[in-house]
């Protein structure tokens, strides 16, 4: 057996998680027309909050919806930016990016005097936030395909004339699914210091655009995405085993290298949301 | 509808119009592109506010501030371009914002049940599982009316229906518009057809320029007098071909191309084409039957699976434009946003797009000849009558009419043997479009040969020497000037090959 | 007057973001006119300082670069990071291993840097053209492995570790080395050779037919290549030129400022590119200028935490801060519309 335990599957079950959460948080902005690549900074944030909250109060629980509380906020942030400010979604993604890098180094700074990591503080059992995320995935599966607000929401990324004509405010739509896709960011920030422990500004480490590949691979569906996601996470752990037969250099480089085989295999195929990216401008009344 | 004005930024759309509407009526919109009849319908559908007017539902005063609002009052409006999702089936079209629901999902069964109730009573055939990008254009058309009528509408406004319709398609809408007739419901039928607007309506209101000239019954209008009314002056706007001789030779020649679209399918079928010199051909054909990958596939924008194009002599089959342009050929495109003009570059910039690298404005890769640039922006600007605010200026503060002119100026300045036009005139106002049938005459009387795509079939028998019939990716038949009527080309056009027996 | 049309808004950001800046000082619990006053002597106190802010700003300036070559094809090359490493690495490579007089010593290390930079770059170009695929995660993930590869070539058990105590290689000679204006200062002749090709860069894409066409695939691809331009070489070229920008950088700070590769050297110049490059609305001389800002923000932070009145890391909430509000042009519009009362997301 060695390296392929059943371990193995089970940890690569943990590590898919944070990745299956940003897949499906985009899945929902995407679908709605937002790109939001500021899930990389809004997860960052959720891992911060968590655990400033947690060390500062004990609770576990008060920690977690800090984490989902300012992922939304940022996704409202990049909502307004994006969606009413019009400003280039991939542009404003980034910038959010640089904003939470700047104050995740800074605030560590100022509240524990350690540039970019926290202290040990409470966690709860993160198992507990990977059956969270795959009933929220197949919860989302029946909601985007099976239910009238999910039919709006497809409705508004391919074609928010239509949309708007149905009686559907477009923007809001926007702004409500990108603070969403923010919360289960802040949600996979969550995971992340739940398991680990505490707060590295390095924890997030590319996991963000990980999932936005994951969920081009699921082509804009949450459970296909999810199976994306643990292909990625399948990989994370395995990396880890092999650090002892090659140098960890290599063996931490696999999951970006298979990032960028899969993007390159996937892409052609998956079907964008027409109006993705686009800004919607009103009929001028 | 009393006192209706819009302006928006430069025009005055609407300037103080009346408008009514009585149940069980069919009422004519009638007037010229611009003429500002989508503009009154839209404010009556609340996709605009009105600036000054008021408007009166069932006799009471209403605001309609959005489309949800005049849906809810019972009017519905079928959009030429349509609001439907084409990845989407018809059933999930159609129920968007109105779902029946089971709980908490979209019940499916009642809303097919519903749709099933209103095809059997208004006779429009469709399935309601398919998907939208799966119908022809007529089919589309029939869920946008039986989406509105789904939601309730007892006011139904039709935006130019026929515009994407051929002849035979026309006459069902036709029955359809009187089965909602007799229902008591009231249809606004908006054209610019004089013909379509006698044969289908009750009353006809004229609209020129922002204004109502006049509102008569269909039984007294005869159709000199409402051109007079839609123009003010008592000739309709065409231009006449002189006659040319040709001289014979072939400029291009299209030997059994075929080529596939976007998503694979193949939908040009070994065509094969010659245009002459001193010659028009037109192409006419419903939208949709390959007439546009046909061109790309000519003009070098898209890989042909198969078969030839030669301009004159040379072989250029799969060259790049710019190959094609040095053999003479150039090429105006549909859509001028997308692909003629880049919108954000300035005038000059755009007046050498695909001539950016002939030694004449660049030495090499790396340097251009600005001035020669610059010279050159402003002789086109000044022979084609483009007006500008500077040729610094981004294309896109251009007005239709003279980014249009501007693409002209471009390609019909360097003297072309063989020009490909797609909708050259679509969106144009009534001078913008004589300007650019004069300069395709022009070009033609210099000897060039025009292929000409355009789904306007007045157009295309008003300036063809020559007409190419395309069905299904294939040419039908190709006919000289005079040789077929409308109704002759319209049934070629919706059914091919036989259709004319 | 179009210059002016343009500054304003990004002043008027730079503003913004310094007051909220202002206002998280306060909040934190740190003395605002202290970290002003300490930053501002930072960047631009004395001579040495303002040396400090340029040396920051000469890795910033090409990766800023960098970005907005490929953003001015319509691309988004986040990986600078990586391939700032790569250029430093194989340009120290060149100082340490080759022996060549001096000045072409130094060029040939430049183009090492250029060339280790620009395959970092075609990789994710070619994938995009060709593949299609997302050059935004494509060049964010070849970073991670850029950097990981660089770190193993000087980690112990590496083939290019050079010193025990350090992972980092052996100097570079002397015949590479940039020469350096002030004694005991870092600060050297990249700054120069960035500016020079600040402004290559601006004549390449305003003034020359590559430029045109590389704009052109970034503006309106279905009308560049209705103008017979080949789409999919420009977004390689554009890809591959932002590279070796970004390897330039690399090469300028082994040449200049380390002279050896140091691992982790960068503490984020990559990422202040992209800041960059919006700030300069992916103007290349306005990179200049946005590049000499975050220089002095880096250099000033430094100097506010030498003097222990707030963390250095403060520099970076305002940088953040400013490109949040530099990357939103309808914000001032938009806030001009709320004064008057007609909130509206109607004008078009």
């Amino acid at each position: 057996m060695g390296i392929l335990s059943l371990n193995l599957f089970i940890s690569a079950l943990r590590l898919a998680t944070p990745i299956a959460l940003v897949a499906l948080g985009e899945t929902y902005s995407e679908r709605a027309g937002v790109i939001n690549v500021g899930v990389e900074g809004m997860a960052l944030a959720g891992a911060l909050s968590c655990a400033i909250v947690a060390y500062f109060t004990g609770s576990p629980a008060l920690a977690l919806i800090a984490a989902i509380g300012i992922g939304a906020s940022l996704g409202a942030l990049h909502a307004v930016w994006s969606v009413y400010l019009r400003a280039d979604h991939v542009v404003s993604g980034a910038a959010v990016n640089l904003l939470v890098t700047g104050f995740a180094l800074f605030l560590t700074r100022v509240i524990w005097g350690w540039r970019g990591t926290s202290p040990s503080a409470p966690t709860m059992n993160a198992w507990i936030l990977v059956g969270v995320g795959v009933f929220l995935i197949a919860l989302s599966q029946v909601y985007i395909f099976r239910t009238p607000w999910g039919l709006r929401l497809r409705v508004v990324g391919e074609h928010p004339r239509a949309a708007d004509t149905a009686g559907i405010n477009v923007y809001r739509t926007r702004l409500f699914y990108t603070v969403l896709n923010g919360a289960l960011c802040g949600l996979a920030g969550a995971f992340l210091f739940n398991n680990l422990g505490r707060f590295t500004d390095g924890m997030v480490g590319g996991r963000g655009f990980i999932g936005i590949a994951a969920m081009v691979v699921g082509n804009y569906r949450p459970l296909p995405a999810l199976l994306a996601a643990y292909l990625f996470g399948f990989v994370d752990a395995l990396q880890m085993r092999l650090q002892e037969y090659i140098p960890s250099q290599f063996s931490l480089m696999l999951p970006y290298i298979l990032t960028v085989i899969v993007l390159a295999g996937f892409l052609g195929r998956a079907q964008v949301p027409k109006a993705l990216g686009k800004p919607y401008i009103k009929e001028q009344g | 509808m009393e006192g209706i004005v819009k302006r928006f930024p430069g025009v005055l759309a609407n300037a103080g119009i009346d408008f009514s509407l009585s149940w069980g009526e069919v009422h004519g919109l009638l007037g010229e592109n611009g003429a500002g009849k989508t503009v009154l319908m839209s404010i009556l559908y609340g996709l605009y506010q009105p600036d000054q007017g008021r408007i009166f539902v069932r006799g009471k005063e209403t605001r309609i501030r959005s489309p949800h609002v005049a849906i809810q009052l019972g009017i519905g409006m079928v959009h030429q371009h349509f609001m439907l999702v084409p990845r989407l089936t018809v059933l999930e079209n159609m129920a968007v914002g109105w779902e029946p629901r089971l709980g908490p999902l979209l019940d499916r069964r009642a809303m097919r049940e519903k749709i099933e109730a209103l095809v059997e009573e208004y006779g429009l055939e469709v399935d309601p599982d398919a998907k939208v990008e799966e119908l022809s254009v007529g089919e589309q058309q029939r869920v946008e009316i039986l989406k509105a009528l789904y939601r309730g509408a007892e006011v139904l406004i039709l935006d130019e229906p026929t515009a994407v319709l051929v002849e035979q398609e026309v006459e069902a809408l036709f029955s359809t518009i009187r089965t909602l007739k007799e229902q008591g419901k009231a249809v606004v039928f908006i054209t610019h057809k004089l013909h379509e607007a006698l044969e289908i309506c009750d009353r006809i209101t004229v609209l020129r320029k922002g204004k109502n000239v006049g509102t008569l019954s269909a039984s007294e209008a005869t159709e000199e007098g409402l051109a007079e009314m839609m123009v003010g002056r008592e000739v309709v706007f065409t231009v006449s071909p002189e006659p040319v001789k040709s001289e014979g030779r072939v400029l291009l020649s299209v030997e059994d191309l075929s080529a596939r679209d976007d998503r694979g399918v193949p939908v040009v079928r070994g065509v094969s084409l010659q245009v002459y010199d001193h010659e028009i051909l037109g192409i006419a054909g419903v939208q949709g039957n390959g007439q546009k990958e046909l061109v790309e596939a000519i003009a070098g924008l898209r890989r042909p699976t198969s078969g030839r194009v030669k301009v004159g002599e040379h072989d250029v089959t799969g060259r790049s434009p710019h190959t094609l342009a040095s053999r003479g050929l150039v090429h105006i495109p549909e859509d001028r946003h997308l692909r003629g003009l880049i919108l954000t570059f300035s005038v000059e910039e755009n007046a050498v797009l695909g001539r950016h690298r002939e030694p004449r404005f660049a030495l090499g890769p790396w340097a251009q000849r600005r001035s020669a640039i610059r010279a050159h922006a402003q002789e086109l600007v000044r022979r084609f009558s483009v007006s500008v605010p500077g040729l610094s200026a981004p294309a896109r503060t251009l007005s239709g009419g003279n980014q249009q002119r501007l693409i002209l100026a471009r390609e019909l300045s360097r003297a072309p043997q063989v020009v490909l036009a797609v909708q050259p005139t679509r969106g144009l106002d009534v001078g913008g479009m004589e300007f650019v049938w004069e300069q395709f005459l022009k070009a033609r009387k210099e000897g060039a040969g025009i292929l000409l795509v355009s789904m306007d079939l007045d157009e295309v028998m008003m300036l063809a020497d020559r007409i190419a019939v395309m069905y299904q990716g294939e040419i039908v038949a190709v006919l000289r000037r005079g040789e077929a009527t409308k109704r002759e080309l319209g049934l070629l056009m919706l059914r091919g090959k036989g259709a004319v027996d | 007057m179009r210059w002016t049309k343009e500054l304003i808004p990004i002043a008027g950001a730079i503003v913004l973001a310094l007051g909220i800046g202002a206002i998280v000082t306060a909040l934190t619990g740190y003395s605002v006119p202290a970290v002003f006053k300490q930053l501002v002597i930072g960047a631009f106190g004395d001579w040495y300082q303002l040396a400090q802010t340029l040396t920051q700003a000469t890795p910033i300036l090409f990766t800023s670069l960098s970005f907005l070559i490929a953003f001015r094809a319509g691309l988004f090359n986040i990986g600078a990071e990586g391939q700032l490493y790569l250029g430093a690495f194989f340009s120290a490579w060149a100082g340490f291993s080759l022996r060549l007089p001096p000045v072409l010593h130094t060029v040939v290390c430049l183009l090492f840097g250029a060339v280790a930079g620009a395959i970092w770059g075609f990789i994710p170009g070619w994938l995009r053209a060709k593949r299609g695929a997302n050059e935004f995660v494509t060049t964010m993930m070849l970073s991670y492995v850029a950097i990981y590869l660089t770190s193993w070539l000087v980690a112990p058990g590496g083939p290019y570790h050079g010193t025990q105590w350090a992972n980092q290689t052996v100097r570079i000679a002397t015949s590479a080395q940039f020469p350096r204006f002030i004694r005991g200062a870092q600060l050297s002749w990249g700054i120069v050779v960035g500016v020079l090709i600040a402004f290559i860069v601006w004549y390449l894409l305003f003034r020359t037919p590559r430029g045109y066409e590389l704009r052109a695939v970034g503006q309106n691809p279905l009308a560049a290549e209705y103008g017979g331009i080949n789409v999919a070489r420009n977004l390689i070229l554009a890809l591959v030129l932002a590279g070796a920008l970004a390897g330039l950088g690399g090469a300028a700070e082994t040449l200049g400022t380390h002279r050896r590769f140091i691992e982790n050297f960068s503490p984020g110049y990559g990422w202040d590119g992209i800041a960059g490059g919006l700030i300069a609305r992916a103007h290349p001389l306005g990179a200049i200028l946005a590049a000499v800002l975050m220089g002095a923000l880096r250099a000033g932070g430094q100097a506010v935490d030498r003097a222990g009145v707030a963390p250095a890391d403060l520099a970076s909430v305002i940088q953040g801060l400013v490109i949040f509000f530099v990357v939103a042009p309808e914000l001032i519009r938009y806030l001009r519309r709320l004064r008057r009362g007609k909130l509206g997301d109607t004008e078009p």
